[in-house]
């Protein structure tokens, strides 16, 4: 099969952006004239000049320093990549160079323009008091800039250990039941509880795995017919899970624990507060290159809150596909009449073909 | 004599094992074994078992619930609950059940579990019964007639009704006579049941109409019932307000 390569970063390593923020967008412009003309006024007022009468003032001041601002944010937007590439240092130094130099030329623009109505001072003491106050206030942006990165980028890192964490936790009501189970099938089918102990190894490495970032569909399938395993030991007839995912690509990449936890989640708020049980249906369609699985279960009467277990569960998944998907996955739930239904939908991408095949 | 023991789990295994490990402890006989709450207490009504071994988690009504509802029993079993992990419910009967055993469960640990039951008298059991109060609500209201205790669905409930010394259930299926008393149900289902007056408590769920008589005093309709219920002054104001009805 000749499929494109994936466009992905590797796993684990994203690409670190640059600290300055976009200049390329409509809005970034918008705030770049506020603050021009704010400015321009607080210079107006505080100079309060006779000579040139305040509207004067204000006029030629902000156009002096729209001219410098529009200038300066155009040339970072068409060097925004180039910057990128750079260290701080570097791309700090640049973008002073940039600015500073940008500020002398439109300085004596506007000195040539109009010295004798609107500055009484020398031609290069204004030339260097403009480049000064330049450099200052460049220097100080740029140091704001890099610090709300800074801190951005640490939320975001925050963000992520927390979905970890959370990822890493195994329902202890399962692992106990679990035990239970083994214990019994050790008297009665020791053969079975062998299996047992495998499939709940298994299920913890999967669980506990390093790489689980990104792993093929396949995999994430075989882990939740383990879970499954494990509870129609515990639940017998009440749990029938009705597969329908033939259509799915098996070298789909995906973020690892999508499905089992939906599946566990299913179970354990579905079928187990039902007597009598009941059918977890999951359906997988592949069109258009786009994936796009759904989970249903039945909802008993009694348990129309959603749980906080499911939310977190449900969050930890958005976000995952979110990371790895961006904009082109999406996650819903709801309940509809007496069923519960969440449904993933992502983007095919194949698998990266690694050491293992 | 042997103790008859009545086992309650809905998991297959988790009963399987428990019978293998009485078995093998002797000096027990299982007089029947039971995969969810309500056939439990049908069970346990009819079987009158000394020792019941009850599973916490378990759909419909669980564990916590079998238990209230066996305490009302005339011959109330020990109660040793079974439980995976359920933190909270282990709170709340730390001190009241006969034993709690963690799962999977250790043949010593039972052994002692039963003995201690074995050791209790009718009478101490019924106290340690009565002190099983776990706050939660219960899903079911238990009758208790002649064919044994019957069990009411609270959302099938229309009100309660105080007469001098019981309360009246009116339900779909018609009308008991309860033991609770007026002001422990209004605590307990204070999320779906509403006082309306001294002697009444409706389900907010069947409301439909307020309406007045000639002498200025107020009534409550509900649907599904063809008596109208007495409101108190006090509460016809608030019950408009709250229900615009």
């Amino acid at each position: 099969m000749n499929r494109p390569p994936p466009s992905l970063p590797p796993a684990g390593e994203e690409p670190r952006q640059i600290y300055l923020p976009n200049f390329c967008s409509s809005s970034a412009a918008l705030t770049i004239i506020v603050i021009c003309e704010l400015t321009a006024l607080l210079l107006a007022l505080a100079r309060n000049d006779a000579a040139l009468g305040f509207w004067s003032d204000l006029g030629f001041t902000s156009m002096f320093l729209l001219w410098i601002a529009l200038c300066g944010a155009g040339l970072l937007c068409m060097l925004r990549d180039y910057l990128a590439r750079k260290s701080v240092a570097i791309s700090a130094a640049m973008v002073l160079t940039i600015i500073v130099g940008l500020v002398v030329i439109v300085s004596a623009a506007a000195y040539a323009y109009g010295a004798s109505a609107t500055t009484p001072y020398f031609h290069w003491s204004f030339l260097v008091r403009n480049a000064g106050i330049a450099l200052v206030v460049t220097a100080l942006t740029l140091r704001y800039f890099y610090v709300t990165h800074e801190w951005r980028h640490n939320v975001e890192l925050q963000a992520k250990a927390r979905v970890h964490a959370l990822q890493a936790r195994i329902r202890p009501h399962f692992l106990f039941n679990s035990m239970n189970t083994i214990a019994a099938l050790t008297r009665s089918n020791p053969a079975r509880a062998e299996e047992a102990v495998q499939d709940l190894a298994d299920l913890f490495r999967a669980n506990l795995s390093e790489k689980r970032n990104q792993i093929s569909l396949a995999e994430e399938i075989d882990v939740a017919r383990t879970y499954q395993r494990m509870e129609q030991l515990r639940l017998g007839d009440r749990l029938r899970v009705d597969w329908k995912i033939e259509s799915l690509p098996n070298d789909a990449l995906v973020p690892g624990l999508t499905l089992q936890p939906l599946l566990e989640n299913a179970i354990y708020h579905g079928i187990e507060p039902l007597a009598q049980g009941g059918v977890v249906t999951v359906t997988g369609e592949f069109n258009k290159g786009m994936i796009t699985i759904v989970v249903r279960n039945p909802l008993p009467v009694a348990n129309l809150t959603v749980r906080e277990g499911n939310r977190l569960a449900l969050a930890n998944i958005k976000e995952r596909l979110e990371l790895m998907y961006g904009d082109r996955a999406t996650v819903k739930s709801g309940r509809y009449d007496d069923q519960y239904i969440v449904t993933l939908r992502f983007p095919f991408t194949a698998t990266p073909i690694t050491g293992t095949a | 004599m042997s103790l008859r023991v009545v086992i309650v789990d809905d998991e297959p295994p988790a009963r399987e094992r428990l019978r293998s490990m009485l078995a093998e402890i002797g000096d027990f006989e299982v007089a029947g074994v039971a995969g969810n709450g309500e056939e439990a207490i049908d069970l346990v009504d009819r079987l009158t078992p000394d020792v019941v071994l009850l599973d916490v988690r378990m759909p419909g009504i669980d564990g916590l619930e079998v238990a209230r509802h066996l305490a009302t029993l005339p011959a109330p079993p020990a109660v040793i609950f079974t439980t995976a992990f359920d933190e909270y419910a282990l709170q709340a009967f730390e001190s009241e059940a006969v034993a709690y055993l963690l799962k999977p469960i250790r043949a010593e640990k039972l052994r002692a579990a039963l003995a201690k039951a074995e050791r209790l008298s009718r009478t101490q059991l019924q106290q340690v019964a009565a002190a099983t109060n776990v706050p939660a609500q219960r899903t079911h209201i238990g009758v208790r007639g002649r064919d044994g205790l019957r069990l009411i669905p609270i959302e099938e409930v229309f009100c309660f009704q105080a007469d001098q010394k019981y309360t009246t259930v009116k339900h779909l299926k018609g009308e008991d006579l309860i033991e609770d008393s007026l002001k422990t149900l209004e605590e307990e289902f204070t999320a779906n049941f509403l006082r309306i007056h001294r002697n009444a408590l409706v389900n907010t769920k069947y409301l439909e109409r307020i309406a007045r008589d000639a002498s200025g005093q107020h009534f409550v309709h509900l649907r599904g019932l063809p008596d109208a219920l007495e409101v108190s002054r006090r509460m016809a104001g608030d019950l408009k307000d709250r229900f615009r009805i």
